[in-house]
């Protein structure tokens, strides 16, 4: 077993909530990230079980979808919203200078795998670009200086 | 917090307030009136036939009749009936549901116990897209609330209707927010667009008969029940009716959010409201309703903010997210931009979807870099008119609409690409 | 029963059924009616998704997909009109500019679905100046398919036939967009008991098996109608010819037997065919003891003198006939005319069992068990246990499988016997014994018909002639049975005459011949019609 017992009994109770218990599939594989970072291909075949489908089911469902990962991640997250809107407001600017500043291109995570830089679709703040998601966190009305601020502050 | 409206009006009106999220804050206002009403005082169909005669029209993008969508809903079944609230909002340009889970969390949940009472259903899926994590937990506290209220749960404010409301969140893909795709998603599959028929209202959630509303949709709720559909009818147009949350963003002085009714004029929101372009420059192009409409140029931005004006100008309300676009603006980059989104985001099922929209970017992008030929703008067209109308969800047309409006009002744009061999726009936004 | 017409053509449907389901029922799907289709498949889950098929259905504005549509009283459907045909061409270009268009070096070429559309529904060069996307190629999938990620379509037929079919679910679509591709979970090939009908069901070269990879070009195969001797199913088969050699089998569409599909164990057994032991020469055993190859002639001669020595000293009775569940009905009505014209007492049809599942695949491990029985011929166990009680001396045997342990485990028990004839297609332990063995044909050599598990009599014809001198087991008991002076017995044997006197003699075969069974096969009388052979 490699699915924690509190995140076990987590995944029960969400399956107790739908009147199928593939419904609660996602709210899963949400819990289990949560826990270790990504969906390994043993967590992948334990959820499977859990839910009674294939093994190759659940590696569908998560390559579908962009919050999912199937492989070990950098410990922070920093998406900058690239979209049109955005980008408008100078977003590909912002995310050209915080790559020279982590000396990285996006996608692209830094040689010791502390973070990862990224675009992202429209995280629905246009009205408040620049804007980026650091580990699941908007940051809005951005400009450079903020957005250093927020990077030099994600711990180790 | 989110900076509320600039302009507010029945829907965001207590926005400011700090407790308004909360169930006193609420109620306080004389939150969950509306829903006593419905339950004691009015039959499912009363209720039904008002939001029909009120004319609410769907605020997630396709605004058809919300009346007649709850009237779908089959009335003698012994099935389990579904609600599910759409909140998966990821349309470039919009903006609007975020706020309204955020602070009217309460609004929306009365919205949604008046609709549950309206067309029977058991439970209401509230499908939040994955990366909107603070308003998940603000929906999860509200509800919280509403339970131990009696307000949701077995005996819903002791009338015996009962109703329990789940949040369910996404996970990252644009296509969940399409109806039948977010039914999938839910059903713990990937968000791939179902064939339709069956409708949602035969066969939806978990194979039951479900009715699919916006955030918003659900938020006006309430106020028609409370105060009527003459009330109601006395905002936007005759064929339009209500406000909206209007989304303002790109290149205007005071981009964010604007409760106005339909039909007030897109110049009038982008010049007046949002301040219009910033530094002196003038507009150049914008897009009316979330990426997916087609844009309108300088000229046209005169013109009603409601379907029944918008069609004419080719063009249609979607989510009212405006996109606003200056002079410096190259418009191939913004073609590139939105065939990027497009081709990223197709679930990947149906051919002229899955080829089109990378073929679309890739052609595009070509030009961008100055390798572009001319009867590439031919191709364009002729690739996005296949997508149009033949596919399994609307995601393909709403593909294909941006880049038909961008070559129907900005060709020069993309010829002088060619002809240049290069962007002749050096001061446009960086691609 | 809602009548629809189509291209001004009007059909007769039956409620329920999609446009191309009533084309199919009728026969005319690709067959007078094209809609052309990549993702549905008669047999699968509609899909909806590769919207090839396309058309306008009166009264409804948009185009309409014929796999999804589902037909009503007096619609009027276009297949071909310019409306249809754009939309077509738009759905082939687009699949197109991802497609490597590698036919020269694809084994799909020629059975190709894309490249035969592209012809046929008129696409232009593609106008695509984009670079194609790049896929892994030769992606080793499991035991018996490859597969080429950059041929393939995403119809995802393969999908939804191993969810469907088998139930084993092997293969997905990971990502979405035009980043999806097929794939199965990590270190869980393809592996299944059907595995291999995903090759013949994919419309383009991306899945293949590795078994008919790179033999021969399709073009140069005859496809002859055949019956898959595996197992009682008697699932129905093209036998892939060329040069006299049989490359592959693959199924033949018979909605009374096996759908589309066949088993992998079924599709291999083509190799027996050619296989190096075969039984290539007749042979008798020789005063030293050892088995000398000799002619057919000699081999009767021998064959009759000794069963005619046996029959002067100790009457017919100790002669035993044993058939074989793979000999035709016209070999084994032969036989039965031959065993009662001797005045043998004892026979008995061998069959050998095996794992059955509760899709095709059938306890029997042999075609024509069921016609064996209908003929006459019961257990085998009566003629074994009439041997090991001493009471036999001869016996006259059709194949090898009563050697399976379930029989007699062996040739031992034969080993005292005074005569032992054999007629066989392969090599067995059979020859340490055997004093007289003559080679007999394989299935795909004769003409003949075969009684599948659920009483239907299908046919067989000779798709190839085996390059050595082989005869029909008939054959060899019609001359063997005039060198006796059996009554009856002239020497001759033709299969269509051996069929109507089997008709003529046997009610439950009556009206039943070579021509009258045809390609899909009839029922013996007093069958009940059933879908119980699936
Ligand atoms: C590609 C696509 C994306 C959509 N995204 C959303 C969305 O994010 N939110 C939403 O409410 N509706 C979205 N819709 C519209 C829904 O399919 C559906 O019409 C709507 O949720 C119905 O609610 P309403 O009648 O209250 O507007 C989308 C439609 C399409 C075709
Ligand atoms: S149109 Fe696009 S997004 Fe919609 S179902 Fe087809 S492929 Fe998926
Ligand atoms: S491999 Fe073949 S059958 Fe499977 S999806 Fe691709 S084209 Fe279709
Ligand atoms: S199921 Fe039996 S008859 Fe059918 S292919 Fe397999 S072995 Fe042959
Ligand atoms: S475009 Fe960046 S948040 Fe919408
Ligand atoms: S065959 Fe009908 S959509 Fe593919």
């Amino acid at each position: 077993m490699v699915i924690s017992k509190q995140t076990r009994s987590k995944i029960d109770a969400v399956i107790a909530k739908y009147p199928q218990a593939r419904g609660a599939l996602l709210p899963a594989l949400h819990l289990v990230q949560d826990e270790y970072g990504h969906v390994s291909k043993e967590c992948a075949v334990e959820i499977a079980e859990i839910f009674e489908i294939r093994p190759v089911e659940v590696m569908e469902v998560l390559t579908f979808y962009n919050l999912f990962f199937d492989s070990p991640q950098a410990k922070h997250h920093v998406y900058v919203c690239t979209n049109l809107p955005c980008s408008l407001r100078g977003a590909r600017g912002l995310l050209r200078q915080l790559e020279s500043q982590l000396g990285i291109k996006a996608p692209g995570e830094t040689s010791d795998g502390r973070i990862f830089l990224g675009h992202e679709e429209c995280l629905g703040a246009c009205g408040y670009a620049p804007m980026m998601r650091v580990d699941g966190q908007y940051h809005e009305v951005l400009d450079i200086e903020k957005a250093k601020r927020i990077l030099d502050s994600l711990g180790e | 917090m989110l900076e509320t409206p600039y302009v507010t009006n029945y829907l965001t009106e207590h926005f400011g307030e700090e407790d308004y999220p909360t169930i006193e804050g609420y109620e306080r206002v004389g939150g969950y009136r509306a829903a006593r009403k419905a339950l004691t005082e009015m039959s499912p169909d009363e209720v039904i036939e008002l939001v029909k005669i009120a004319g609410l029209q769907g605020r997630g993008g396709a605004g058809f009749s919300t009346g007649m969508k709850w009237s779908f809903m089959p009335k003698d079944t012994d099935r389990p009936k579904y609600l599910v609230c759409n909140a998966d909002e990821s349309e470039p340009g919009s903006f609007k549901d975020r706020i309204l889970l955020e602070r009217g969390s309460h609004q929306m949940l009365e919205g949604i116990l008046i609709a549950a009472w309206a067309t029977g259903a058991s439970t209401t899926f509230i499908y939040i897209r994955g990366e909107y994590a603070y308003p998940a937990d603000q929906m999860e506290r509200a509800i919280g609330e509403a339970y131990a209220k009696g307000y949701l749960g077995e005996n819903v404010m002791g009338t015996g209707f009962r109703h329990d409301v789940r949040v369910t969140r996404g996970a990252g893909a644009y296509i969940c927010g399409e109806e039948t795709g977010l039914l999938e998603s839910l059903e713990g599959k990937k968000g791939q667009p179902r064939k339709k028929p069956p409708f949602p209202a035969q066969y939806g959630a978990f194979g039951m008969p479900t009715t699919v509303n916006n955030v918003e949709t659900f938020s006006h709720v309430p106020h028609i029940v409370e105060k009527g559909a003459n009330w109601f009818r006395s905002f936007g147009t005759e064929k339009s009716p209500g406000t909206t949350v209007f989304g303002v963003s790109g290149h205007v002085v005071r981009p964010g959010l604007y409760e106005l009714p339909l039909g007030t004029m897109l110049s009038e929101i982008v010049f007046e409201h949002a301040g219009g372009v910033p530094g002196g420059r003038k507009v150049k192009g914008v897009i009316p309703g979330g990426m997916s409409m087609s844009i309108l140029p300088a000229g046209q931005l005169d013109v009603p903010m409601a379907n029944e004006f918008l069609h004419e100008r080719k063009t249609m309300l979607g989510t009212g997210g405006i996109i606003v676009m200056d002079e410096t603006t190259c418009m191939v980059r913004v073609a590139s931009v939105i065939s990027y989104f497009f081709r990223d985001e197709s679930c990947g099922q149906c051919t002229q979807c899955r080829e089109g929209t990378g073929w679309i970017n890739k052609i595009v992008d070509r030009i961008e870099r100055g390798a572009g030929e001319e009867e590439d703008l031919e191709v364009l067209l002729d690739v996005a008119g296949k997508m149009e109308g033949q596919t399994i969800c609307a995601f393909a047309d709403a593909a294909a609409w941006p880049i038909q409006g961008l070559l129907r009002h900005f060709s020069d744009d993309f010829a002088e690409h060619v002809r240049q061999r290069k962007c002749p726009f050096a001061e446009s936004f960086e691609l | 029963m809602p009548k629809i017409t189509i291209d001004g053509t009007e059909i007769e449907a039956s409620e329920g059924r999609t446009i191309l389901q009533a084309l199919d029922d009728a026969g005319l799907l690709m067959n007078g009616v094209d809609i052309p289709h990549y993702c549905w498949h008669p047999k699968l889950a509609v899909d909806g998704s590769c919207r090839l098929c396309q058309v306008e259905v009166e009264g409804i504005p948009k185009l309409q997909i014929a796999c999804d549509t589902p037909v009503q009283d007096g619609m009027v459907v276009h297949t071909a009109n310019d409306r249809v045909k754009a939309a077509r061409e738009g759905v082939m270009e687009l699949l197109l500019i991802n497609h490597p268009l590698d036919c020269p070096i694809c084994d799909q070429a020629g059975e190709c679905k894309l490249q035969d559309y592209a012809y046929d529904y008129g696409v232009k060069a593609s106008r695509s100046k984009e670079p194609r996307r790049a896929l892994k190629k030769n992606v080793d999938l499991g035991p018996t398919i490859v597969f080429d990620q950059e041929r393939c379509i995403l119809c995802r037929r393969c999908v939804r036939f191993c969810r469907e079919i088998p139930k084993t679910g092997e293969l997905a679509v990971f990502n979405r967009g035009d980043y999806s591709v097929i794939e199965t979970f990590p270190g869980t090939p393809l592996d299944n008991d059907y595995s291999m009908n995903v090759a013949d069901i994919c419309p383009v070269g991306a899945l293949t098996t590795k078994d008919f990879r790179f033999k021969i070009r399709v073009w140069f195969l005859e496809e002859v109608a055949g019956i898959c001797t595996g197992c009682s199913n008697g699932c129905n088969i093209h036998l892939g010819v060329a040069n006299n050699k049989v490359y592959r089998y693959v199924p033949r569409r018979n909605d009374a037997v096996n759908d589309t599909w066949i088993c992998d164990a079924g599709r291999m057994s083509y190799r027996e065919i050619g296989a190096p032991d075969r039984l290539r020469e007749c042979m008798v055993r020789d005063e030293s003891g050892r088995l000398a190859p000799t002619g057919l002639d000699r081999a009767i001669e021998v064959a009759a003198g000794r069963l005619r020595r046996l029959i002067a000293s100790k009457g017919a009775g100790v002669i035993a006939g044993l058939a074989s569940a793979h000999a035709t009905n016209e070999d084994l009505f032969t036989f039965r005319r031959f065993l009662s014209a001797l005045g043998s007492e004892t026979s008995g049809v061998a069959v050998v069992r095996g794992k059955a599942d509760d899709l095709l695949i059938k306890e029997e491990k042999a075609p024509n068990g069921a016609g064996a029985r209908e003929i006459g011929f019961g257990d085998a166990r009566t003629v074994v246990d009439r041997i090991s009680s001493g009471g036999i001396d001869a016996l006259i045997t059709l194949g090898h499988d009563a050697l399976h342990e379930s029989l007699l485990g062996s040739e031992k028990p034969l080993a005292d016997l005074d005569t032992v004839i054999v007629l066989d297609t392969h090599a067995s332990e059979l020859q340490r014994v055997a004093h007289v063995i003559v080679p007999v044909r394989h299935a795909a050599e004769k003409l003949g018909t075969f009684v599948n598990v659920a009483r239907r009599v299908q046919r067989v014809v000779p798709a190839v002639e085996s390059a050595w001198e082989t005869y029909a087991d008939g054959e060899v008991l019609a001359k063997l049975g005039a060198a006796l002076g059996l009554e009856g017995f002239d020497g001759s044997y033709d299969a269509r005459q051996v069929a109507r006197d089997l008709a003529a003699a046997n009610p439950a075969f009556v009206g039943i011949d070579l021509d009258s069974v045809g390609d899909t096969g009839r029922l013996l009388a007093g069958s009940a019609a059933s879908g119980a052979e699936r």
